[in-house]
């Protein structure tokens, strides 16, 4: 056991390393630098240079990055050379917005998704299920920057039951949180929902063939208990492998949400950094998304293991 | 689709927010107007008649936030200014008539020669610490703008500044320089307090708490999310502010903006999208100003820039066609809701700087002609017509590579973002890229665009991006810095308006439309009053006053 | 045995999608696979006249975008600006966007762009991937580890950072993009058939065939390949849905094919730009409307096919 997270410990740390190169490397390969984000068009190569001397930019890579190294490893990860706001806080504030965003998109995927799984897969290729199946397709094909405008434009604009743009603290004042968190969360559920949906109905329909669903019905088990009882447990496991992969996914990816109901995310940070030329801000949130994701997936691969003992870890 | 947050930005503070690099940009300068209904009391948009009312909050939805609160550190564009007018003042301000009158300064008088300035400030002003508004402040303000790498071109004239006594403070130039009131209404006019100076100086890494002597207090400030200022109660100006706190919160999705509006969740939005303005006009009860009609100074003009040091664009028979391909009417028609006219220069008619410059009309045979006789020489031109990635930007770049092509050109389009297309103007590695500028309370702040000082070959940096090296239009600037008498300033600009007309850097695309919508409660926003009773500028591209404001009902 | 369908932990859990905001092709194509089921719970029945619909849509679409130059449609970029945010209509059939160019040419067009992305990408994600996924899948040890660490790290990397940065300085040609994406699901790809491989490597007939002194290469393409074939198409083919949908949302963010070239992202996006939405909602419909149609297709082409062909591992 011991070992086991000693091995992971160091998957994430090795991961974490090879990322912050990677990442710093591509930044600096991008054409332009932050002087140009600060100056404007004032730039004059005389206050070019002085800028780039202030900023630490005019040294070798390996140099810089070194530098970058230390300062993380002591827990400092510099500032945006723009704002001067430190990464650090721009991480505090905006991966809370995130988690919550992926919570809501979630939580809302799962209740829509098992209820109609555990209806249609005991009816496959049925007219419900084939609606249902078309449906999915439906809410696969509208992508997030399709179903915010609308969910808006019905929601916020005509009924004025939610806000149309906005962010309140959880801590600051929780219905508002929920209040102005519903329409960006519904806006990035719809892919989930379609995945949940087939994957767990898939699952059930093997899972229902299986000998021991022949045995609880022969033995006179109604099909509601064989469901809830039987087969659902069984299915929850791939589900759980495909949530973890969705979730990570979801991440730094929550950036086109955020932009439009103007969320002060990690997502909508992290592509501005990047545009700006704001490196320390792009390595800093790079490497805080790579290690959550290598923990959510560790996080999941355990459960795995904790709920199905017949899964071996290597 | 998306704008990086400093999308508007791009220009030269001189100006106060000058260039931008789309064509959803940016800056202060002049003109503003009151277009359209107004369900207010008093009939016109954004100006109210009927007796203020003490107390509230205002919500204002702006287009993108800015990185600081800092004039000699932060580059500001529209935003920056709307945030500068909220917790500091400027030395002087842009009355309705275009004139420039003293703001927290009471005087400001040349000498005969206008090689020297004197400016006496108003007495008994604090700033928000406590601590006074004294020409050693001022002083101190200015020796930091001058040392930083900012904000330096914009003083490179001022050869010293002196004290005199408590209150004044002179300025004095080696040569006669008439536009120094209009720069102190811009980025360097705008005093902060000796506190926020010396925290930067201790620590400039650190965000200063910002320190002013405005009608609003600094309360918060998150990046991206809101800013927040409240009510100054010892505010020099006696009875304003009227509002008891007013915050801004960025939102840059246009649509989601004016979305955000009809929910409440704002009070008054702006908006660089024409489009804005068609959307609002004589919906009850939105009250919508726009930023055409009143023109004082010089506007923001959309365009096209061209490099003229580098082939094809450097061959003036190419810059000639392009300007006589493109039906500035249609784009106009097409991405500016109808509401401009077409430019032929810098100057809209109604300015006093106005002229029939020759600037080429659209007439696409003139054009093939013209690009059948380069063709002869050199072949097809070929010319890449790059943009920022914004929807609307993209769309106009399609417009012109169909007009183009239409009269022989080979146009490819492509976009960049923000921070690559700036360097790549500023080092003359492009042939033609969209463009946005020159807003600014006198032309004399755009000298450095048009300069034949301001030079190089493409590869090095230079700030007059088209690398348009004209000696005519260098007399005529520096006639337009250094005579006082109106008539022979009006004729300099002209000038350089013909001149251009005749190089054909820009291929004009006409004036950008920057409007403001209000709800019902809002009420006087597009209305200030300058210290001395008369009437401010009311809305200077996305830029307004917040110290008249107040919320009815 | 329901667990036999299961791959190894860390192995499911890293079935990973690299692109934001966007539910990744593989999870797609993972959920969205219909199980083989058993005669006995589904009706009898052929392929069905809703598999015939679908692969003549598929099949209209692939036509229609190959031979789009021959058609007599106006050009797609052609603007007209006498005829802005037509209706449907007798010269225009769709009609036309808010610069006055044709939908329908801009949506045969754009079907170019989508299905040569989806295809294509998905292609080089299987061969690449795919290869190096059945190779590790086979000889464990070392390589394994290796392939398998680097792939968990590529997947770690925040993708959009590496598409705005790669797109930044090398463009956004098609070649260029389908490479970009092709790339991005090799790290998928490799993962599902190396999962897929494993399952297979310890069986008798593998054994059987090394005892009988097979060389490794053939046993790889002779014995595993066979096998691992109908799950990798199956998913490749619905990570092509995945694509094509990913697509839209990178042309959102500016980073797909370069306008004025049509695909049906660039047109979806434009569809819900500059408040389009309100005045023109066809510029958005049928694009819409047309990649909905295809992934559902997909989606059911996809499967039928693997109920046809699927081998039950319990038969073997």
């Amino acid at each position: 056991m011991l070992s086991y997270l000693l091995k992971r410990l160091a998957q994430l740390v090795v991961v974490a390393f090879i990322i912050s190169v990677l990442v710093f490397l591509l930044v600096h390969l991008l054409p332009g630098d932050p002087t140009v984000s600060i100056l404007g068009g004032n730039v004059t190569a005389a206050n070019r240079q002085i800028l780039l001397h202030e900023l630490g930019l005019n040294t070798p890579l390996y140099h810089q990055y070194w530098i970058w190294l230390i300062h993380a490893l002591h827990g400092n990860l510099g500032q945006s050379y723009l704002t001067h706001e430190t990464v650090g806080h721009v991480i505090a504030t905006g991966f809370p917005i995130d988690v919550e965003l992926i919570i809501i998109s979630q939580v809302v995927a799962f209740a829509v998704a098992i209820p109609v799984a555990l209806i249609t897969s005991r009816r496959p290729n049925r007219p419900l299920d084939n609606i249902a199946t078309t449906g999915t397709f439906g809410l696969l094909a509208l992508p997030p920057f399709l179903i915010a405008p609308i969910l808006v434009a019905i929601f916020a604009v005509g009924l004025h039951w939610f806000p149309a743009t906005g962010y309140v603290p959880f801590s600051q004042n929780p219905a508002s949180n929920l209040h102005d968190m519903i329409l960006p969360g519904l806006a990035l559920t719809a892919g989930s929902i379609a995945v949940y949906y087939r994957l767990l109905r898939s699952d059930l329909i093997m899972t229902l063939q299986e000998d021991f669903i022949t045995m609880a019905r022969s033995k006179g088990l109604s099909n509601r208990r064989i469901m809830m009882r039987q087969a659902f447990r069984p299915s929850t496991f791939s589900l759980l492998a495909v949530a973890g992969v969705n979730i990570g996914a979801l991440l730094a990816g929550t950036f086109i949400v955020e932009y439009l109901f103007a969320m002060d995310g990690l997502g909508y940070s992290i592509v501005q950094a990047v545009q700006q030329r704001d490196y320390l801000l792009v390595q800093g949130i790079a490497l805080v998304v790579a290690i959550a994701y290598v923990v959510l997936q560790f996080i999941i691969d355990f459960l795995f293991t904790v709920v199905d003992p017949r899964v071996t870890r290597e | 689709m998306f704008l990086s947050r400093g999308a508007a930005t791009g220009g030269i503070i001189l100006v106060g927010a000058g260039a931008s690099a789309g064509l959803a940009g940016c800056s202060s300068g002049s003109s503003g107007s009151s277009t359209s209904t107004g369900a207010n009391k008093g009939g016109k948009a954004g100006v109210s008649t009927g007796t203020p009312k003490r107390g509230g909050k205002a919500v204002i939805g702006t287009t993108a936030d800015i990185d600081g609160f800092f004039p000699p550190t932060n580059h500001w564009d529209n935003n920056g200014f709307l945030y500068a007018n909220t917790i500091y003042d400027p030395l002087t301000a842009v009355a309705a008539d275009g004139s420039i009158k003293p703001y927290l300064a009471e005087t400001i008088t040349p000498n005969s020669t206008y090689t020297t300035w004197t400016l006496k400030l108003r007495s008994g002003i604090t700033f928000h610490d406590g601590s006074a508004l004294t020409a050693a402040v001022v002083k101190a303000n200015f020796d930091a703008l001058k040392a930083s790498a900012l904000t330096g071109i914009a003083l490179e004239q001022v050869t010293s500044v002196t004290i005199t006594d408590p209150l004044t403070v002179v300025y004095n130039f080696a040569d006669p320089f008439v536009s120094l009131p209009a720069s102190l209404a811009t980025q360097v006019g705008y005093v902060v307090g000796q506190a926020m100076l010396d925290a930067v100086s201790k620590s400039p890494t650190t965000p200063p708490h910002p320190v002013g002597t405005g009608p609003f207090i600094y309360d918060t400030w998150q990046p991206n999310d809101h800013f927040t200022a409240t009510r100054n109660p010892h505010y020099w100006r006696s009875g304003y502010p009227y509002l008891d706190s007013i915050t801004y919160r960025p939102i840059p999705d246009t649509t989601q903006r004016e979305a955000t509006l009809k929910t409440g969740g704002v009070d008054l939005i702006l908006s660089a999208d024409p489009v804005t303005v068609n959307h609002f006009t004589g919906q009850s009860p939105y009250q919508v100003v726009d930023s055409l009609s009143d023109i004082t100074g010089e506007p923001d003009v959309a365009f096209i820039l061209l490099n003229c040091a580098s082939p094809p664009t450097n061959d003036l028979r190419v810059r000639q066609a392009l300007a006589k391909a493109t039906d500035q009417a249609q784009v106009i028609k097409l991405f500016g809701g109808g509401l401009s006219q077409p430019s032929n220069g810098l100057f809209p008619k109604g300015s006093k700087y106005y002229s029939n410059t020759g600037y080429p009309t659209f007439d696409p045979t003139g054009a093939k002609t013209l690009v059948s006789a380069y063709k002869q020489q050199h072949g097809t031109p070929t010319i890449e017509l790059v943009t920022v990635p914004d929807s609307r930007d993209i769309k106009v770049t399609q417009v012109l590579q169909q007009m183009w092509e239409a009269v022989g050109f080979n146009i490819s389009v492509k976009t960049v973002e923000q921070a690559e297309l700036i360097s790549n103007v500023v080092t003359g590695n492009f042939q033609a890229y969209t463009f946005e500028q020159y807003a600014s309370p006198d032309p004399d702040l755009n000298y450095v665009w048009w300069s034949t000082t301001t030079v190089a070959p493409p590869g090095q940096i230079a700030l007059n991006f088209s690398r348009n090296s004209d000696p005519q239009i260098e007399t005529a600037l520096l006639s337009g810095r250094r005579s006082p008498d109106p008539a022979t300033r009006v004729k300099a600009y002209q000038t350089v308006n013909e001149r251009l007309a005749q190089d054909l850097p820009y291929v004009w695309l006409g004036q950008t439309v920057w409007s403001e919508v209000g709800d019902a409660r809002i009420q006087n926003f597009a209305n200030p009053i300058l210290p001395d009773g008369s009437p401010g500028q009311p809305f200077d591209n996305g830029i307004f006053f917040p110290t008249q404001i107040w919320m009815a009902g | 045995m329901a667990d036999e369908r299961k791959l190894h932990s860390p192995g499911v859990s890293s079935l990973l999608g690299i692109f934001p905001g966007q539910t990744p092709p593989l999870v797609v194509a993972a959920a969205l696979a219909d199980p083989p089921v058993d005669d006995d719970i589904l009706a009898k029945r052929p392929l069905g006249a809703l598999f015939w619909f679908a692969l003549v849509w598929v099949a209209l679409v692939a036509i229609l975008a190959i031979i789009a130059n021959w058609l007599p449609l106006p050009n797609p970029n052609h603007q007209n600006y006498a005829a802005i945010n037509a209706s449907p209509g007798i010269h225009h059939i769709l009609g036309t966007d808010d610069l006055g160019r044709d939908l329908l040419s801009r949506i045969i067009f754009g079907a170019r762009v989508s299905l040569v992305v989806g295809f294509a990408s998905v292609a080089i994600g299987m061969v690449i991937g795919g290869t190096l996924g059945l190779i590790s899948g086979f000889k464990g040890g070392r390589l394994d580890i290796a392939l398998n660490a680097g792939s968990f790290v590529i997947l770690a990397f925040p993708a959009i950072v590496a598409v705005i940065a790669i797109v930044a300085f090398w463009g956004q040609t098609l070649a260029k993009i389908t490479i970009i994406i092709g790339v991005g699901t090799i790290p998928i790809m490799f993962r599902v058939v190396r999962a897929s491989s494993l399952a297979f490597v310890n069986r008798d007939f593998v054994i059987a065939a090394r005892t009988l002194g097979a060389t490794s290469t053939r046993i790889v393409f002779r014995e595993i390949l066979p096998n691992v074939i109908p799950a990798a198409v199956s998913f490749g083919l619905i990570t092509v849905a995945g694509v094509i949908v990913l697509e839209g949302s990178l042309a959102f963010l500016g980073l797909s094919v370069a306008l004025p070239t049509p695909s049906w992202g660039n047109l979806i996006s434009e569809g819900t730009a500059n408040g389009n939405l309100s005045i023109n909602p066809y510029i958005l419909m049928w694009p819409a409307l047309a990649m909905f149609l295809l992934l559902l297709s997909i989606n059911l082409i996809g499967d039928r096919l693997r109920q046809r062909f699927d081998i039950r591992e319990g038969l073997l």
